[in-house]
């Protein structure tokens, strides 16, 4: 088997080996191809790595923090120093005051379930206290779990409200809304959001206030407490069973990761880390297919001559007429955005320089004696154009294949950018896109409640910054791989 | 001469017609998107029984035939037929757009070139020092940056951030004229001016690159032929050579590529437009395929090739008015 492999590739191995080994030797002294190739590098790890480099889904976790939230490192700054982290925390209730009647079983998942049996009014209180370092944030999240069962002779009524050091109580939920006598109740999910306008009424709140910031006003010991007050009508004691479970506070931090978060609370720096696989596949994929085509139909149109060259020669001139971005704009527009269209497109459009190129390569080829020699020993046309054409081009079209990444890239960053991209891939054009209509040029919010006056910077200049790095590494390549090839040019330095 | 220039003139029509033809398949044979859904979509107020009178209304109930025929006539005639968004006529938008768009990019191609040429001759006299390592370094940064990037931070940092950090904006934040424009003609023009600005200048920064390194590769390459090495030896002096020699043998190919680039005033619009909001054609051809409005989508690309094959034309003929080595016409 080997033998056989070796009888095929053997000679020519050892030919392509030397050839890569001698190109090295010039690369390697190109300061800036070196520096090219380090950037490449570094974003193809990045690209691979992506998953294990950051824990969120670039498009569909969203509310990881609050919108706008600004990098964590700018924390450095003595205005942006206290503002609140992202915190989660799960409640671990303690029996604050209870009746005899009423007694409370926990287990270690923190579920909760109150047992009444008695007559009369009884009550109890469960606190769960949490330590507050931070300024006030904007908004906040508390959700849990309960249900009512085993519910005889018994009313009752829970109240969910949270205590701030200064000693305010702020009711956030209770139930039932009104006196009635319910009894047992199916499972039921509570979420309660801080900007809500039923919020607001119910604290007896202005219409402009924040509520997570009259509420966590200061640093301290908050406490949220949940009252249940059970009362027997009759004589005989009535009994009821509440279950409480998955008591949930989230505090949504205006400070986060590494790049912060945009508009819809997600996690920036995600987002970028995803954009290089996107980019870097865009990339890659539709400047090989573009050169694949431009060396077949330079290769084609330069060895057949006559006919087909005529035909190619005029189709590409003709193509060359058209204005490629507007009209790759109405094609994505018609028929879908998904991003290997927009891949074939590009390539469709991205030969045609090179084809041409090509041919006149391969036209000054034709004409050298190792052809005449092959054709003499019988070759065919087609055996000539792969086994002394096309190696031959390969060259040229090296240098061609990489500069015809970074082009690629602009391109799709560029529809991106114009809300025609694919809206389900995290490209970097779409974050522009997104930062450039949807509010990273206003100013932020919750910023200027605090005096701070500043547009949404680390959505906008992170992926631009991303594009141009990643642009500059394979321009850098292109060109010292340009320099080698063409030693015409390398003669000027 | 005349001959070839008949030929060329054939040429560009069929080139003209086959893209025109191209483009009524695409947009009206095989587009998945029906415009008439895409019209009655637009407005609630449409009643499926309304369909009838807007099929009749934009000729959509006549034979492909019919509407191929009518297409290309009025196409060819500057008609361009009604836009769907606005029902005004394409024609009358697309003349007052193509004033803005030519003001902002023609401006913009006549500063790159003149800020471009003159860094590129520099470069190339002044090989290796650092205006030549400058020039080549502008060429990559206009390869390799995106423009609309380079024009996010400049608005973000000289509009944006200077009303914050100032109290002013050093330039507005997009659109042509401030709200309401200016009364007298002076102050209105001022006022284009100063709008003009900021997209004039990125569209600089970002392009002015590939024009330098351009211009100092090829007088890079005409400074070692053998004439200059004769004309060095009768002792002229090096000004002479460098701009009565060396630069004028390099015009024809410079001359080309701003023919070429010509086209570019109108193609090269759209993005910049679309972030500076500038009521130009870009900005139209966006907002038309984004609601599928495609009498503006195709007058537009319509224009857009019209004006790539003329520019053509133009620059094969100056080659050769140029370049007399370059015989065009005699034997190709």
């Amino acid at each position: 088997m080997t033998k056989l492999a070796k009888r095929i590739f053997g000679t020519r191995a050892i030919v392509w080996s030397r050839r890569i080994k001698g190109f090295w030797e010039e690369y390697r002294h190109n300061k800036i191809g070196l520096a090219g190739l380090a950037i490449l590098g570094v974003y193809i790890l990045v690209a691979i790595f992506a998953p294990l480099l950051t824990p969120y889904d670039p498009i569909s976790s969203k509310d990881i923090a609050d919108g706008y939230s600004v990098p964590e490192w700018m924390a450095f700054f003595s205005q942006y120093k206290h503002l609140p982290r992202t915190m989660e925390i799960s409640m671990k209730w303690i029996v604050t005051e209870a009746s005899d009647a009423v007694s409370v079983i926990k287990n270690e998942d923190n579920e909760l379930v109150v047992f009444y049996n008695g007559t009369g009014s009884h009550s109890i209180i469960l606190t769960s206290v949490f330590l507050y370092p931070y300024t006030p944030p904007e908004k906040f999240l508390v959700n849990f779990e309960w249900w009512a069962e085993d519910v005889t002779d018994a009313r009752y009524r829970m109240e969910f409200f949270t205590m701030n050091p200064a000693g305010s109580k702020f009711s956030l939920w209770s139930y039932p809304p009104m006196l009635f006598s319910p009894s047992n109740t199916n499972w039921t999910s509570v979420t309660i959001y801080s900007t809500t306008e039923e919020l607001l009424s119910r604290l007896g709140l202005p219409w402009t206030a924040i509520v997570a910031n009259e509420i966590f006003n200061e640093e301290g010991e908050y406490k949220f407490q949940l009252q249940m007050q059970f009362t027997s009508d009759s004589t005989t004691s009535g009994t009821a069973k509440l279950h409480f479970e998955k008591a949930r506070l989230k505090i949504y931090g205006l400070l986060h990761g590494l790049l912060g978060t945009d508009s819809a609370g997600r996690d920036i720096a995600s987002q970028v880390i995803y954009g290089s696989q996107i980019s870097l596949a865009i990339g890659l994929t539709s400047a090989i297919l573009s050169t694949f085509l431009g060396i077949l139909v330079g290769v084609v149109a330069g060895y057949a001559g006559g006919f087909a060259d005529e035909g190619l020669m005029r189709t590409v001139d003709i193509l060359l007429c058209l204005p490629v971005l507007p009209i790759l704009l109405a094609l994505i527009s018609l028929f879908g955005t998904s991003v290997w269209y927009l891949v074939m497109l590009i390539a469709l459009f991205g030969w045609l320089g090179l084809s041409r190129l090509i041919r006149s390569v391969v036209l000054s080829l034709k004409e050298m004696p190792f052809i005449e020699c092959a054709r003499a020993a019988g070759a065919s046309k087609f055996y000539i154009m792969l086994r002394h054409m096309v190696p031959n081009v390969l060259p040229v079209a090296l240098a061609a294949l990489v500069l015809a990444v970074p082009a690629a890239i602009l391109t799709e960053a560029a529809i991106s950018f114009i809300g025609l991209g694919d809206p389900s891939t995290p490209s970097w054009g779409r974050m522009l896109n997104y930062a450039f209509t949807l509010g990273g040029f206003r100013n932020v919010g919750w910023l200027v409640n605090r005096g701070i006056k500043s547009m949404a910077w680390w959505w906008i200049i992170p992926p631009g910054l991303a594009i141009t790095i990643i642009t500059l590494g394979f321009v850098f390549v292109g060109h010292a791989v340009d320099e080698v090839i063409n030693p015409r040019l390398r003669r000027r330095r | 001469m005349r001959e070839y220039l008949i030929k060329r003139i054939l040429v560009s029509l069929l080139i003209i017609y086959i893209i025109a033809t191209m483009q009524f398949i695409i947009f009206q044979v095989v587009s998945p998107i029906n415009p008439v859904d895409m019209y009655m979509f637009s407005d609630p107020r449409f009643r499926p029984e309304m369909r009838d009178i807007v099929e009749n209304t934009f000729g959509f109930n006549q034979s492909m035939s019919t509407r191929y025929l009518k297409y290309l006539q009025s196409m060819f005639t500057w008609n361009f037929g009604f836009s769907f968004m606005t029902m005004l006529p394409v024609s009358g938008e697309m003349s007052w757009r193509l004033v803005n768009t030519v003001l902002l990019l023609g401006s913009a191609l006549v500063a790159t070139i003149m800020v471009g040429i003159p860094i590129g001759i520099l470069a190339a006299s002044r090989r290796g020092t650092k205006v030549d390592v400058f020039a080549i370094g502008s060429g990559i940064f206009a390869w390799g940056v995106p423009t609309f990037f380079i024009q996010l931070l400049a608005l973000l940092l000289l509009s944006y951030y200077s009303y914050v950090w100032f109290g002013f904006s050093i330039f507005p934040h997009g659109k042509m004229t401030s709200v309401p424009p200016p009364a007298d003609a002076f102050g209105y023009m001022a006022d284009v001016g100063w709008h003009l600005a900021l997209p004039l200048i990125t569209l600089v920064v970002a392009g002015f690159g590939s024009w330098a390194l351009y211009t100092r590769n090829l007088l890079l390459d005409a400074l070692t032929q053998d004439y200059i090495v004769t004309a060095r030896a009768k002792g002229l002096s090096e000004r002479t050579v460098l701009y009565r020699h060396a630069f004028r043998s390099t015009l024809p190919p410079i001359v080309t590529m701003i023919t070429l680039a010509v086209p570019g005033i109108v193609t090269g619009a759209i993005i910049t437009e679309f972030v500076f909001s500038w009521p130009g054609i870009g900005q139209w051809y966006i907002t038309a395929l984004l609601n599928g409005d495609y009498p503006v989508v195709q007058a537009v690309i319509f224009v857009y090739t019209v004006l790539m094959v003329l520019a053509n034309i133009v620059a094969d003929l100056l080659y050769g008015v140029l370049d007399p080595r370059i015989r065009v016409g005699v034997r190709r």
